[in-house]
């Protein structure tokens, strides 16, 4: 079980492994783009590797790469399509960041890495962990930039009128992909220096 | 490692994509009517928004639209409705569209009976960046658009002019609304694409 658990803290594919950074940066800007973005990502990661593993003995190794991308693609398109019936209003906010959920680097590395080599279960399950541990770090990521960025949460509005009638003011570099470049390097140094 | 034969790696592609295919094909076309009830609801809600209906329920918006609206005769390409806004005047919904720094941006502009007075607007985009110019979606935004006039004080048409706070004292007050800072290409973009609305129907 606790070799499950690594993607969430000391084998965290954004923090340790730094993969899946670019879509970190993108959509990070709010919270509820955020969540529904690790979702996505985790309902992807973890199907694509049980496929990959129901599939791995009978995969031609020359072709693996196109076989992995090709079932990937399906999960991807499969979960953009049901947002866009289901969840309108959060798919109008993803947009492209959904389809782009194909290129990133976790999904095809843990089918590498993982699903190739084991049975379907331990997959389903170290695909799901590994989207969760990835989707922790957005959720992180997310809630400061939307605090200090746009002074909300959720959409809520959490700074008091007052301290803006005081002088505060959002601060707008936090809405700007570079600061989550930064803040997740700031997390990365916090997990770093609690774990060694 | 066991080798595989091309006709097999061949095979085992074909199989594999027209499976995918197909079951995709089939989600698409499953979900179809309500992916395209989503976007009528999503006008409807726009354009009621625009008319001073703030909070109608996406379940019924297409209900609400088609009790207030009727279509009329067109003077431009795009759709024209007469609809009964909130405070209970009539209004004509000028549909809008547009560039913002990264994809399309829309909305719905529904002006006073003569033309001349913008009573609300309502914008929506593809892929601005949130916190600078998905802001246009925002009510801060939109309602300063509320009451801005056309034409200026010697009739001249001037459309409204979406210009940075502080660089538009040459404008009078009723034809300009503050841009959002740190969007300046999606605030042009708003700009232009009112101007390019209103020039169909500018008398």
């Amino acid at each position: 079980m606790k070799k499950y658990l690594g993607p969430l803290s000391k084998d965290n594919p954004i923090l340790v492994q730094t993969l899946g950074v670019c879509s970190a940066l993108a959509v990070t800007a709010q919270m509820k783009p955020a969540v529904v973005m690790a979702l996505s990502v985790t309902v992807v990661c973890a199907f694509s590797n049980l496929i990959i593993s129901l599939l791995r003995n009978t995969i031609p190794p020359r072709i693996r790469i196109i076989v992995q991308l090709l079932v990937v693609s399906f999960f991807v398109i499969l979960v953009d399509q049901l947002l866009q019936a289901m969840l309108y209003d959060v798919s109008k906010i993803l947009s492209v960041f959904v389809g782009l959920i194909i290129t990133n680097c976790i999904i095809m590395g843990r089918l590498e890495a993982f699903a190739l080599s084991h049975k379907p279960i331990p997959s389903l399950l170290d695909g799901m962990m590994n989207g969760l541990g990835y989707g922790f770090v957005l959720v992180v990521v997310a809630f400061f930039r939307e605090l200090l960025g746009s002074g909300t949460l959720w959409n809520h509005p959490v700074v008091p009128q007052s301290w803006y009638a005081a002088g505060y003011l959002n601060n707008g570099l936090m809405i700007l992909p570079p600061m989550a470049l930064i803040l997740v390097g700031v997390l990365i140094w916090a997990k770093n220096s609690l774990t060694h | 490692m066991k080798s595989y034969s091309n006709t097999y790696i061949f095979l085992y592609v074909s199989a594999l994509v027209f499976i995918i295919a197909v079951v995709l094909s089939l989600v698409s076309l499953g979900l179809k009517p309500r992916r395209e009830a989503n976007v009528q609801a999503e006008k409807a809600l726009q354009i009621l928004k625009a008319s001073g209906y703030a909070h109608v329920e996406r379940a019924r918006a297409i209900a609400a639209f088609d009790s207030l609206a009727e279509k009329e005769p067109s003077r431009s390409d795009g759709e024209m409705y007469r609809i009964r806004c909130a405070d209970g005047s009539t209004g004509h919904v000028i549909p809008l569209q547009g560039k913002g720094l990264w994809g399309t941006i829309w909305g719905y502009a529904v002006l006073s009976d003569d033309l001349t007075t913008i009573k609300g607007v309502s914008f929506a985009h593809k892929s601005e960046t949130p916190g600078l110019g998905a802001k246009i979606t925002e009510e801060a935004f939109e309602r300063s658009f509320e009451g801005k006039r056309l034409y200026d004080a010697d009739g001249h048409f001037v459309s409204v002019k979406v210009v940075p706070k502080g660089k538009g004292e040459n404008i009078a007050e009723e034809n300009r609304v503050d841009a959002i800072s740190g969007a300046t290409i999606t605030s042009r973009g708003v700009d232009k694409m009112l101007a390019d609305g209103f020039q169909n129907i500018k008398e």
